[in-house]
């Protein structure tokens, strides 16, 4: 991965009608890096990769790659290759047919065009695969050739629609790791649109996290995770709870009968806050020097495989907060329900946003 | 390098005017245009000159309403009114019936043969309408087999119309009732056995609300078909006089084509109707059923079964009996002295219409409505199905392409007259050849074939073009190696729909004939109009051969040549 910027989207911005699906979205993309874009559905993640694939046009703002002005360029003129969730692979043309679809055009001579498809089908694990055709492979093998197709023409840019969506687990996470690291071995640009934060978090050096047209935060997936700029982005990366909380004279942080010492002290006296905790962050073994200590009751206890979820109920506070626990501190612990425990929230993990709901 | 980033460009660029595209796109965009351009002149502006006409007067001023006036005001016009709003009534109510028992026969019980009863209850699709009007003058008529069973009454007249009727537009009604009768979901009869439901109640309260847009569509259906037919009542209706005869009299009889653009323009109406319901139930049942429905297996039913079986037998009797009496019609030497059989009625080079060189015409204008028409079509349909951008010219072209369907053939066919044979259109030439009765064919039925090949098409994934455009493969290569086999199946039923409505109609091409251009259909009708019924019902039986063969054609190269080279559709 170079610094050289390849991609750079300035005030991009987009209206179906009266309604701003996007909004003066500003970007740059690395050569070779691999950016996903996260989001709920209609956040405009799939917008902003069609525009950038010159599918849809922008109603303002400038797309450029390679130092090259492309936002009106029409979609043949352009330098990418795109994988759909639904394959979009010819039915009626065999798998050798389909990679090279894009081949045949550039009129490149035969035994070249067998040599290449060979070598991709290779590269995506389906040697020997060239006669058969599309319906006659699995989801994951299909998504596979659409890859190998994507590629076939060596484009600078690779463009991911939600490639995983259509598999099923377990497909899906092996899936995951062999484009990873076909992308780095290949060291080609690529964009892939997910609403799913864990392939996010697994696949992309860079992530940018939409909600409502806008671009919540842009980082690597520690970043996002570690540390969320916005409510949204904490919520939508991992699991998070909040607790609404005034700040104090003194600079602790009050909600309800909770005292909280707060990560920041830049806050301003009785400045509205929202003070939220990841569930694997808070601790069932308290020490007392650190403070943020809160009594609780168990209230219910999911088992979810490795971990436990408890929900506890803190003291004059309706909506329970979630806890993890490993099974190891559990077989230590042995919460049952009903049970009152003593629990931490080390200062260090609190995040502290502005504003209240 | 993030500096780009912090770069807030005030005066951000907007989006051109002009979408700029590639040369493929721009030569596809002006073909699209040239295919619109082509059904405003084929179907617009030939209606435009229709209505003009009806609110003009012989020397072509405006007049207004005078014309309808005098139409309402003369009693021996008027009321083919009444006789049609009639007619087309009574067989609205008995083909919808018909249709339901069969259809619910077919889908919701066990009876045997099903596959047979599906084949020989279409089968008057496959004649022209001519037909069993024919067949009933030798069962019913004066000299008919069966006289006595109508103890007296005639056959000519509305009796005759409503038989023949219900006989010819009875496979239209049972396709829409099939199509809305097997979309049903096993669960809801499952729900309602284990919530006790009788089967009287589930009847009620599953099956019929489920079927009731199929119901009202072929209610509609039926209506239109019948009040703008002509064949039948020309052929059997004798003194009854209905509006679909009143255009045919008005313009062939009295070379009155004021008068005839005006009853064509009251004719517009039910069909209108129908076409705008039609649109408005569409919209309703899709949303009818989900894609997770479990599909309905009908379970034995003794009783059921058993009076399904019977009321099929009896149905498909009745549509037999009628050809097979029109093909031993033709078969008689001389009806009913020498009931020897011969050929002789098949000499039509003896008698008045044309003769076999009007086969020869029909066949060969059958087959350039089917090549041509379906080249035309489905390309078009590609286009506004798949090609980028063009919004307001598809919107254009999806309204002028549904347009045909509530346009009665009687009434397209005066409008070419009026249109294409005014002397200062350029298109002047092609009145009177083979071109007009083509184009004039494609027009007629192009609407059922747009939506053909629309739903086939709309059932290819929506991102072969984007992935074809990053490949940077021209969309017209994508169009000739992956759209068009793929929906090889659709072109194959377009073409033979073509076909086939080409060698049956009669409605449209009767006013736009030449002697150089007669077709099998209308010497059908002329041949029975000059009293020659025997030759007449023979022509009408080669053009059900003719049809019949042209359907196993279609069912060789559907079933046997494709499933065998679309291998890819097998898993």
């Amino acid at each position: 991965m170079s610094n050289k910027t390849y991609l750079t989207l300035e005030n991009v911005q987009q209206f179906f009608g009266s309604y701003q699906a996007l909004k003066d979205i500003s970007l740059s993309i690395a050569e070779g890096e691999f950016v996903c874009f996260l989001g709920p559905s209609g956040c405009g993640k799939t917008s902003l990769l069609r525009i950038i694939a010159g599918l849809d046009l922008p109603t303002g703002g400038m797309v450029s790659q390679a130092g090259k002005d492309i936002t009106y360029l029409p979609v043949k003129h352009r330098d990418f290759g795109i994988v759909f969730q639904s394959y979009a692979l010819f039915p009626n043309l065999t798998v050798a047919d389909n990679i090279a679809y894009g081949l045949v055009s550039q009129r490149i001579p035969a035994n070249q065009r067998r040599a290449r498809v060979k070598e991709l089908l290779a590269t995506v694990g389906l040697s020997g695969s060239e006669e058969k055709f599309p319906m006659q492979l699995s989801g994951g093998q299909q998504q596979r050739v659409a890859l190998a197709r994507a590629l076939a023409t060596s484009p600078g840019l690779l463009l991911l629609d939600e490639p995983l969506s259509a598999l099923d687990a377990r497909v899906r996470a092996h899936l995951r790791q062999e484009i990873k690291q076909l992308q780095e071995k290949l060291g080609v640009t690529t964009i892939m649109v997910t609403h799913d934060q864990e392939e996010a978090l697994t696949m992309a050096d860079k992530i940018v996290v939409m909600n409502h047209g806008v671009i919540e935060q842009v980082g690597s997936p520690q970043e996002i995770y570690a540390n969320p700029k916005s409510p949204f982005v904490a919520e939508f990366v991992g699991e998070m709870n909040f607790l609404e909380a005034q700040v104090t004279q003194s600079g602790l942080l009050n909600s309800g009968s909770l005292h909280l010492r707060s990560p920041k002290n830049t806050l301003a006296y009785e400045q509205a806050v929202r003070v939220a905790i990841r569930p694997e962050d808070i601790r069932f073994t308290a020490d007392t020097n650190i403070g943020n200590i809160v009594n609780a009751r168990v209230v219910h206890l999911e088992f979810l495989g490795s971990r436990v979820r408890s929900l506890l109920q803190l003291d004059d506070r309706e909506t329970p907060i979630m806890a993890d626990i490993s099974m190891n501190e559990m077989a230590r612990l042995e919460l049952s329900q009903g049970q009152k425990v003593v629990c931490q929230l080390p200062q260090d993990r609190l995040h502290i946003f502005a504003g209240a709901v | 390098m993030e500096a780009t980033l912090t770069t807030t460009d005030t005066s951000s660029q907007k989006q051109p005017l002009i979408r700029r595209r590639s040369w493929d796109e721009w030569a596809l965009g002006c073909m699209m245009i040239v295919g619109t351009l082509a059904l405003v002149v084929t179907i617009v502006l030939p209606i435009y000159s229709l209505l003009s006409k009806s609110v003009q007067n012989r020397e072509g001023n405006f007049v207004g309403l005078e014309n309808f006036t005098l139409f309402l005001t003369t009693p021996s016009l008027s009321s083919s009114i009444g006789h049609s709003v009639f007619l087309a009534f009574v067989c609205t109510l008995i083909v919808t019936s018909l249709a339901f028992f069969s259809a619910y026969a077919i889908n919701r019980t066990c009876i045997p043969l099903k596959g047979m009863f599906r084949l020989i209850l279409v089968l008057p699709i496959l004649s022209p309408s001519l037909l069993p009007a024919i067949s009933l003058v030798y069962l019913f008529g004066n000299q008919g087999i069966l006289k006595e069973l109508l103890f007296g009454e005639s056959i000519y007249g509305p009796i005759g119309i409503i038989i023949g009727s219900c006989f010819w537009t009875f496979p239209h009604a049972l396709m829409i009732m099939l199509t809305a009768l097997s979309k049903s979901d096993a669960r809801l009869y499952e729900s309602a056995e284990v919530l006790g439901a009788s089967p009287w109640r589930t009847f009620v309260t599953v099956t019929l609300p489920a079927a009731k847009y199929g119901i009202i569509s072929v209610a509609f259906v039926v209506f239109t078909l019948v009040i703008t037919d002509f064949g039948v009542p020309k052929v059997i209706g004798g003194q009854y006089n209905v509006l679909a005869t009143d255009i045919y009299k008005q313009v062939i009889g009295q070379q009155n084509f004021e008068m005839g653009a005006t009853v064509s323009v009251i004719l517009l109406l039910p069909a209108v109707l129908t076409f705008l319901t039609d649109r408005w139930l569409q919209r309703r049942q899709s949303a009818q059923l989900t894609s997770k429905a479990v599909p309905f297996a009908p379970k034995p039913r003794p009783l059921a079964d058993k009076l399904s079986l019977l009321f099929m037998l009896v149905l498909s009797g009745v549509i037999i009996g009628i050809i097979l009496m029109a093909v031993y019609a033709s078969l008689v030497t001389f009806w009913p002295y020498n009931l020897s059989l011969s050929l002789k009625n098949y000499q039509f080079d003896l008698m008045d219409g044309g003769g076999w060189a009007s086969y020869w015409n029909s066949l060969q204008m059958a087959a350039y409505t089917a090549v041509i028409g379906t080249l035309f079509i489905f390309f078009q349909s590609y286009l506004a199905e798949k090609l980028s951008g063009y919004g307001v010219l598809k919107g254009f072209f999806q309204l002028f392409a549904i347009l045909p369907l509530a346009v009665p053939g009687l009434v397209l066919g005066l409008a070419y007259i009026f249109f294409f044979n005014a002397p200062n259109n350029p298109l002047n030439s092609i009145y009177g050849t083979m071109t007009i009765l083509v184009v004039c064919t494609i027009s007629h039925f192009y609407t059922v074939c747009h939506m053909t090949a629309s739903t086939a098409l709309k059932q290819i994934d929506p991102e072969f073009e984007s992935v074809s455009a990053s490949l940077k493969v021209p969309q017209i290569i994508t169009f000739w190696r992956v759209s068009l086999p793929v929906c090889l199946p659709a072109v194959l039923d377009i073409a033979s729909y073509l076909f086939v409505n080409a060698m049956t109609t009669v409605s449209a091409v009767v006013f736009l004939y030449s002697y150089n251009t007669t077709l099998a259909s209308v010497a059908v009708l002329n041949m029975d109009d000059a009293g020659d019924i025997a030759p007449a019902a023979a022509m009408a039986v080669l053009i059900m051969v003719t049809c019949m063969g042209a359907r196993v054609v279609h069912w060789f190269l559907g079933d046997v040549l494709l499933k065998h080279t679309q291998s890819w559709h097998k898993r």
